[in-house]
Parts: structure tokens; sequence; C-alpha cells
């Protein structure tokens, strides 16, 4: 039972740890800076920004009937 | 523009194409796509049948499995197992590949774990119908099957870490960011609750405190991060535009990191816990403004002079309304956790409605746009009907209407009315009949639009759509003049 008690206590401390570690690293590595090229960092030259890339189906079965 | 960076596995590559990205996705995430659009129907079958039996209840109380009892847990465990959590790390899934520009690693060992844990799935629904279960909510499946499912989280997690360290973009998009806390928190919450209840470790009011801090945090640490990394990526994709903020959007996520996990207590007020620890939840529970109207104004902010798009876009309807339910449903939690509200709230049909809205009209919408988006991006085939699609979110958004409203206001006259010595319980009862006939009408009409999505589903993978456009991105510049 100590064991198990012990083993929770060691994974919760590590669920904190882990929140704290990956602020820091974050903070460490840039991940707080530039924030207008952050926001951007989903779009590219295949899918640059100003282009949507979602519409209801022109074909299928509608056509077709 | 993205800012590639050098990968130390991979010096000279390329990083894939998105067309390449989402056919590595494609075996692994249709196995759980398709198990959970199964779930998902099978799980509003037996929603319908406990909500009869609310009204009716003298209905199929011939054979155990289907009394109340069983129904109702068997209902929650297809439908936050099987659905919400299969369709979730689907998207989960591809949407980290996605980000990292990596082809999906794995694939087979993933394939295997949506194998296994639909059979965890069917045994644990077993275990409960057969009056095994035990009798703790949102873990009811017996200790056994949920080591099963730890199993697959410990895949899903490796798969999601082989992903991040093989980036090829420089920067950790914030959707990245609430993936983590989905990934890696919730499996081992899942863990230490089943093992803290179901071992004995914790017993009476330790149990209770551990179960609802678990169950409150299924939503705060794994359904809701999956939800809003999926809004905070197919917004400014579908439209075509970055989000408003990105400062507000990383104020977002680690406001949520630091307060949702507080918050599971609130659903002991009045019980015989420790005042303290209960006011600990309820200001982890207030503490969710911050995360929430940041998130709230963001996703609005990001939207505006868009809004003509939600004709053209099924994603984006289903995306949009989930982003607003979710700020609805998250303002309405905080003040629930009010101790002056919650004395009349607490156990009536109030509690139930809150319970949809969230977990339903955020988390289910958020998943129906996800899969809108992605399944035809796996196949390489289109949607079959538009008039369908349309079909489906009036039939989920309507029926979630009709749920939440008639509800939310029996539920609370039903609160008033207990609170009042002189009102007797039995007539109280009799008055929230047409409430829940109103639940009834409103759950047929939301499985109405789960077959509708199923059927949909099911003809793409048979290809009744046709094939995509070979140029997707071409086809949709003249989005605004689709004609249906």
């Amino acid at each position: 039972m100590t064991l198990v008690y012990g083993i929770v206590w060691i994974v919760m401390a590590a669920f904190a740890v882990s929140a704290v570690a990956a602020l820091v690293w974050a903070i460490q590595h840039g991940q707080m800076e530039r924030f207008a090229s952050a926001a951007r960092s989903i779009f590219d030259e295949e899918e640059p920004v100003g282009r949507p890339t979602d519409a209801f189906p022109t074909s299928g079965l509608e056509r077709r009937s | 523009m993205s800012e590639l960076m050098p990968s130390a596995a991979e010096p000279q590559n390329e990083p894939p194409t998105r067309a390449e990205i989402d056919r590595s996705c494609r075996g692994p995430l249709l196995v759980f796509i398709a198990s959970a659009v199964f779930w998902l129907v099978i799980g509003s079958l037996w929603a319908i049948l406990a909500a009869v039996k609310m009204h009716t209840p003298g209905l199929l109380t011939s054979w155990e499995p289907l009394t109340f009892g069983r129904v109702r847990p068997v209902h929650l465990n297809m439908t936050i197992y099987g659905w919400a959590s299969m369709s979730g790390i689907a998207t989960l899934l591809w949407l980290q590949a996605r980000l990292a520009r990596t082809r999906l690693p794995l694939p087979n060992l993933l394939i295997a774990g949506g194998v296994v844990w639909n059979l965890a799935l069917v045994a644990g629904l077993v275990e409960i119908s057969l009056g095994h279960g035990t009798s703790v909510e949102w873990i009811e499946i017996p200790l056994f099957w949920a080591l099963v499912f730890a199993s697959v989280f410990a895949v899903v997690m490796a798969s999601s870490l082989t992903m991040f360290a093989r980036r090829k973009v420089a920067h950790v998009y914030v959707s990245q960011w609430y993936l983590f806390g989905a990934v890696l928190w919730f499996p081992f919450l899942y863990l230490m609750a089943n093992t803290l209840i179901h071992t004995g470790l914790t017993r009476g009011v330790t149990a209770a405190a551990t179960n609802w801090w678990f169950a409150h945090n299924v939503l705060g640490l794994w359904l809701t991060p999956i939800g809003l990394a999926t809004i905070y990526y197919l917004i400014p994709k579908v439209i075509g535009a970055p989000i408003h903020s990105y400062h507000l959007s990383l104020l977002g996520f680690w406001s949520l990191a630091l307060f949702y996990n507080w918050a599971g207590t609130h659903h002991l007020i009045g019980g015989p816990l420790p005042a303290w620890l209960v006011t600990v939840g309820i200001v982890g529970s207030l503490m969710m403004f911050v995360p929430v109207i940041t998130v709230g104004i963001n996703h609005h902010m990001t939207m505006v002079g868009h809004f003509r798009r939600l004709k053209d876009s099924p994603t984006l309807r289903f995306i949009v309304f989930s982003g607003m339910s979710y700020t609805a449903v998250s303002l309405q939690g905080s003040l629930t956790s009010l101790r002056s509200v919650n004395e009349v709230n607490h156990f009536t049909h109030y509690t139930i409605a809150h319970a949809h809205l969230g977990v339903y009209s955020f988390f289910s919408m958020a998943m129906f746009g996800a899969l809108y988006y992605l399944l035809p991006r796996l196949t390489g085939r289109e949607w079959a009907s538009a008039r369908l699609i349309k079909l489906h979110f009036w039939a989920s958004a309507g029926g979630l209407a009709l749920y939440w409203g008639p509800l939310t206001i029996g539920g609370w006259l039903q609160g008033l009315r207990m609170n009042n010595p002189d009102v007797p319980f039995l007539e109280i009862m009799t008055d929230t009949l047409p409430w829940l006939w109103g639940r009834t009408a409103a759950g047929t009409l939301m499985t109405l639009g789960h077959v509708v999505f199923a059927w949909l589903v099911v003809t793409m993978l048979r290809g009744s759509g046709g094939a995509r456009p070979a140029s997707f991105a071409a086809a949709t510049s003249p989005i605004g003049e689709v004609k249906q």
C-alpha cells in the first residue's frame, strides 16, 4: 500500500513539474516571442493566408440527380 | 510563412506536403473515426432509451441490462470513451502530424490500438450491462479494462512524442500546446483515478473527491484541450486568416493549465467534504473566466469579417457553433459553481443540460467540424451531399437547443421547488414530466442528425460522393459563389 501511495505522489509531482518544465522550455526556446509570425506558422506557400480551404461539396448525389 | 527548421534525423529531407501527411494518417485514423461514428449512433440509441425511461419508467424493465441504472452508464461510456475519445484521438493525431509537418509514426501500432480500444470498450459495456460496473461515475468500467485503455493511451502518447521530436516547424503552435495537455496529462489522471478508487486507497468522502476531480478533468484536460486545439487550427485554416491575437491564445492555454484541474470539487458542494476543499474547487472554477474570456474574444475577433463564410463551409459552421458553446458552457459552469446557485441546481435536470452543452454542443460539434474537414483529405473523396450535411447541422444544433433550453428551465424550477419544504416531492416529480418529454424529442432529433452523419461517412468510404477536386485550393477560391 505504501508503494502505491508513493507512486501516486510521484506521478502527481511529475504532473506538476511537467507543466512548469514546459513553460520554462517555451520561454527559453523563444516560443513566447514574435507572435505575429507565430500566428502565421500554419500557413505557407501551399496554403497561404487569404485562401479559404473548405466549402460544401458541389459534386456528389445532388448533381447526379 | 512557416519557419522550417532542420531536423537532426532527416537533414536532407524536405518536409512532406499536407497531402502526404494526410495520406500517412489514413489507415489508423479511419479505424478510429469509423469506430467513433459507430459508437455515436449506438450511444444515441441508449441515450433515447434512458431519456424515455425518465418519463415512462415501465419500458423494457423485465431484462436487467436494459434497466435505467445500467442503460444510463452504458450511454455515458459509449459516448465518452467510444465517440468522443476515439474521434478526439483521431483529430489529435491528425492535428499533430500537420502541426509538426511530419508523417504519422507507428501506424500499425495505432491501428492495433484502435482495435484493442474497441474490444476493451465492448468488454467494459458488457460488464456494466451485466451489473458488474463499479458505480463510480465516469469510471464505471472495471479496473482491468481501464488498464487496457491506458495501454492504448501509451501508444498514442508515443506517436505524439515521436511527431514532436521529428517536427519540421520551429514554432510550437497554440493547438500543439493544448494537444500536449490532453495527451500527456490525461492518461496519467485516468490511471491515477482508477488506481486510487479501485484499489481501495480512497474510500467514502475521499473516493468521491477523487471521483469528481477526475470526472471534471475528463472535460478539462481531455475533451476541452482537443476541442480548443481543433478550433484554433480550423477557424484560421478554413477562412484563410491567422488568429486575431496570439498573445491571448497563449494566455488562454497557460491559464487553463493552471486553473482547470482545481475545479472538480465544485460537484460536491453541500456534501460532507471539508469546506476548504470545496472552496478550492469554486475558486478554480471562477478563475476559469480568464481562459474562457480570452478564448472567446480571440475566436470572435478572428471571425469578424468572415461570418458570411458560415454559409459556404460545413466545417466552419460546426466549429464556430462549438466555439460559441465553449464560451457559454464555461461561463455557465463557473457561475453554477457558486454555492448560492448550486444549492438550487444541484441534483436537478439543469446539470444534465449543462453537461450536454459541454460534451455535445462544444466538443462533439468541434469533432463533427474536424471530421468534415479531414475525411475528404484522408480519403481523397468528396462528401456525397451538401443538403445532408446541412440537415445534420440543423438536427444537431436544433436538437441541442431543444435539449438545453427546456431542461435548464425545468431543472431550475425543479430545484427551487425542492428547496421549498411545503411542496410535496411527488408533485415536483410529476411537474418535470413535460420537460422530460421535451428531452426525448430533442434526443431523437440529435440522433437523426447522427444517423445522417453516419450515412454520409459510409457513403464517403464507399466513394459515392466521387473524387475530391484535384486542386481543391483552386476549387475553393470562388467560395462565395458555390451553388448548392
